[in-house]
Order: C-alpha cells, then structure tokens, then sequence
C-alpha cells in the first residue's frame, strides 16, 4: 500500500512539472519564461508554512498532552524538512526576483520573513544539538517551537501590510480573487497539494525511521 | 481565592526584589549593560563624525541604530537572570520555594525594570550626541516602554530555556533574535515615525499586540520550561 502511494505521489508530481512546462500558459506582465518558476516556487514557500505550523502544533501535543516522544519526534523532524523547503523557496524567489526586480535581493517584506523562519528552524535546531538529556531536549525545544508559532503571525500577516510589498499577490490576496488564466490555477494548485504529500510523505519515513533507530539504542542498553 | 492572588503578587514581588538586591550586590548587570550600551554609542557617534548626519539620514539610519545598542545591551545583560541560577545552583531552591508564574513575573519585572532603566540612561544621550531632532518625544517614549518591554518579555522567556543547554552565551542570541525581530521591525519603523513627527497608526497597537502575545506565551509556557 505505501509502495502504492510513493508511486502514485511520483507519477502526481512528474505530471505537475510536465504540466509547469507544456500545459499551462506564460502569466502576463512576467519577463520570459519567468512566471513558469510559480509552480516550484509557491509549493515550497506553502510547505515550508505547513512544516512550522505542523512543528507548533505537534510540540503543543507534546507539552500539553501526555508528553510522548513521538510527537517530539514529529516536530523535529517537520523542522528539518521545513528547512529543506525554505531554503529552496528562497532560491527559487530570489532566481525569480533576480529577473523580475534586478536584484537577487531587496528585503521585501516576503524575503524578510522567510529569512527570519530559516533563523527560527536554525535556532530550534541549533537548541536540539546543545541539550543532551532527551526529555530536557523534548521539553525545552518544544517551549521554544510554540514561543515560534506565537511570534509568526507578526511575520507572515502583520509586517507585510506595514511596508512596501513588489511580491505578487496572485492566488491569496485581500480581495479574495483569483486573478490567474485557470490552467495556471490548475497546476499550482495539484502543485502544491504534491509538495504537501512529499512533505508528509518524507516526514513520515523519516519519524519511523527515528523511531526504530530509538527502540534499537534502547536494546542495547 | 484574595488570599490565593496576594500570596502570588507576594512571591513574585519577593523575586523582584531579590533580583534587585542580588544586583546591588555586585552591579554586575548594570556595569554590563551601561558600559556596553556607552561603548556602542561612543562608536556609534565617532563613526558619524563631529557633524552627525542630515537630518533625511537621519531619520532613516539613527532608530535603527538606536535599537542596535539597546537590542545587543539587552542581550548582554538579561539572560543572566536564570543563567546565574543555574550556575550558582540555586535554581531547585527557586523551584521549590516559588510558584512558577510568580517567579517568571518578578523575572520580567527585574527584565524590564533593567531594561528601561538602560533605556532612560541610553536614549537622552543618544539623541544629544548625535543631535537627533525628534518631533514627537511622547510617541518616542510610547515606542521605549512598550519595546522594552516586549524585549524584557521575550529574552526572559529565552534566557529560561537556554539556561539549562550548554554554550549558553551564543545560543541566548541565537535563539533570541528570531524572537524579537518582529518586535525590532516595528520599534524602528514607529521611533522613525516619532523622528519625523508623523501619526503613530497601526504600528503601536500591533507592538502593544505583540507585547500582548509574548506575555500570554510566556506565562503559559514558562511552567513547563522550569519543571523538569
């Protein structure tokens, strides 16, 4: 069954980047071929949102109820991969942004908040790596992962409406519109619900993967 | 339940004022933080040259500035509030003796008395020296206390996590920073606001809003960070 889905997840995502390429149309007002970088971009900047709110919620799990290591796993490793993401929803926009605004980087209010959540994953993780006892480990980066999802907001709603924005606003914007030739909805849409599943899909074989390596150092002991 | 809340406001009075005392003690933070915060103005103010900016430079370079010095000051200083405890170990004599919320408010009230003591100290000589014009002190002054505050608020809730990591000192900055550079964002955007003399708008209610937040995670999150 898993065999199953891995396979049907490559197949979805293959169709995706052929569709980027050959099905969907350019965007007006975009230089070249720039718009077509869209359907890479948007999915991992959206993952890369998931894996914070995901690592958040899975630490209040693990703070408020019952304390189990799996949900600590789980967070961990949603950090990670929302690190993954991140860095290259990064590269991608300031690719993008090289062409579109003549600069790799301008402290858009988009690229400052990526900035600060790449920080934040390197600080969790940098947390993790200095505290040996794994309950303290557990406890403390959880507090920290929720100190996180308390400050993000300001980040992602509150500071880009107080300046100066040049990022487009294409699928989400205040009018709740979607200003897109529909084929290009089309393949950003199953291009994001295919970054979710990879995501869900790594972070899965990754926590069993912990998860065994765990329950074998508890046998040697 | 009066006896309950005065019971409360006692023990976290009590570590307020034994932080204080502490303090009086050696005047280690105070040292610290009053010479670090005078060393960067110093170079702050050489580096500018004895005519200082334009006035347009001005408003835009010197809050940033400003913030600098009090942001690194504070990262000097605050995380030895539980940095201490844990190194003279006296933290498991603090946990039995005081009810974890009550500890972190006398925390933050020490953070934040410390902080806009500096604050008080910093911000007069910082406009003298660089001859800052601001137009409107009271929005600037609205804009030190409630930044100060979220600063205090934020570090002491990141100083009570790393205190029990290894390599404390680096970590504290690391971790802290991604905290309040929200905070930092919005403290310059409306110090500029008060340089220049334009209404304060949105600005103040979502740093009194994130001063809100910080508080509220921090009251809810401390108790699970200080028992093991």
């Amino acid at each position: 069954m898993r065999k199953l889905l891995a396979w049907l997840l490559w197949l979805w995502i293959s169709a995706v980047i052929a569709g980027a390429f050959l099905y969907a149309p350019l965007a007006k007002g975009f230089i070249g071929q720039s718009s077509r970088i869209l359907f890479f971009h948007v999915p991992m900047a959206w993952v890369s949102f998931v894996a914070f709110i995901a690592a958040g919620v899975w630490s209040l799990r693990f703070l408020y109820f019952g304390r189990q290591p799996r949900h600590d796993r789980a967070a961990a490793v949603a950090v990670e991969l929302g690190l993954v993401f991140g860095v290259l929803a990064t590269i991608t926009g300031s690719l993008w942004a090289r062409v579109m605004w003549g600069a790799f980087w301008n402290w858009d209010p988009r690229q400052t908040s990526i900035v600060v959540a790449l920080l934040f994953y390197g600080a969790y993780l940098a947390l993790r790596s200095s505290l040996e006892d794994a309950d303290q480990r557990a406890r403390l980066s959880a507090a920290y992962a929720v100190l996180g999802l308390v400050v993000a907001p300001f980040l992602f709603f509150i500071m880009p409406r107080i300046m100066f924005s040049l990022h487009p606003q294409s699928v989400i914007n205040a009018q709740g519109k979607v200003e897109m030739e529909s084929r290009m909805v089309q393949v950003l849409l199953a291009g994001s619900a295919g970054c979710t599943a990879l995501f869900f899909w790594i972070h899965n074989l990754k926590c069993r993967l912990l998860a065994h390596a765990e329950r074998k150092s508890a046998l040697y002991e | 339940m009066w006896q309950d809340t005065s019971t409360w406001a006692a023990e976290a009075l009590a570590v307020f004022a034994k932080e204080w005392r502490c303090e009086f003690r050696t005047r280690y933070a105070l040292n610290t933080l009053g010479l670090f915060a005078f060393t960067t103005l110093v170079v702050v103010s050489v580096s500018l040259g004895p005519l200082g900016v334009s006035t347009s430079q001005g408003t835009a370079v010197l809050p940033v500035l400003l913030w600098m010095i009090l942001l690194f000051s504070a990262a000097a200083g605050l995380p030895r509030a539980f940095v201490q405890e844990e190194e003279t170990q006296t933290a498991t004599a603090l946990r039995l003796a005081a009810t974890p919320s009550a500890l972190f408010c006398g925390k933050l009230l020490y953070g934040m008395t410390l902080t806009l003591a500096l604050e008080a100290l910093v911000t007069p000589v910082f406009v003298a020296m660089t001859s800052l014009d601001v137009k409107s002190p009271g929005l600037l002054a609205a804009v030190l206390a409630a930044g100060g505050y979220g600063l205090a608020a934020g570090s002491t809730l990141v100083a009570a996590i790393i205190a029990q990591a290894r390599s404390k000192g680096t970590l504290f900055s690391v971790l802290a920073f991604p905290i309040l550079l929200p905070l930092l964002l919005i403290a310059v955007e409306l110090t500029r606001h008060a340089v220049a003399g334009d209404p304060a708008d949105v600005a103040l209610l979502q740093l009194l809003l994130y001063d809100g937040s910080v508080t509220v995670a921090g009251f809810m999150l401390f108790p699970v960070v200080w028992n093991p």
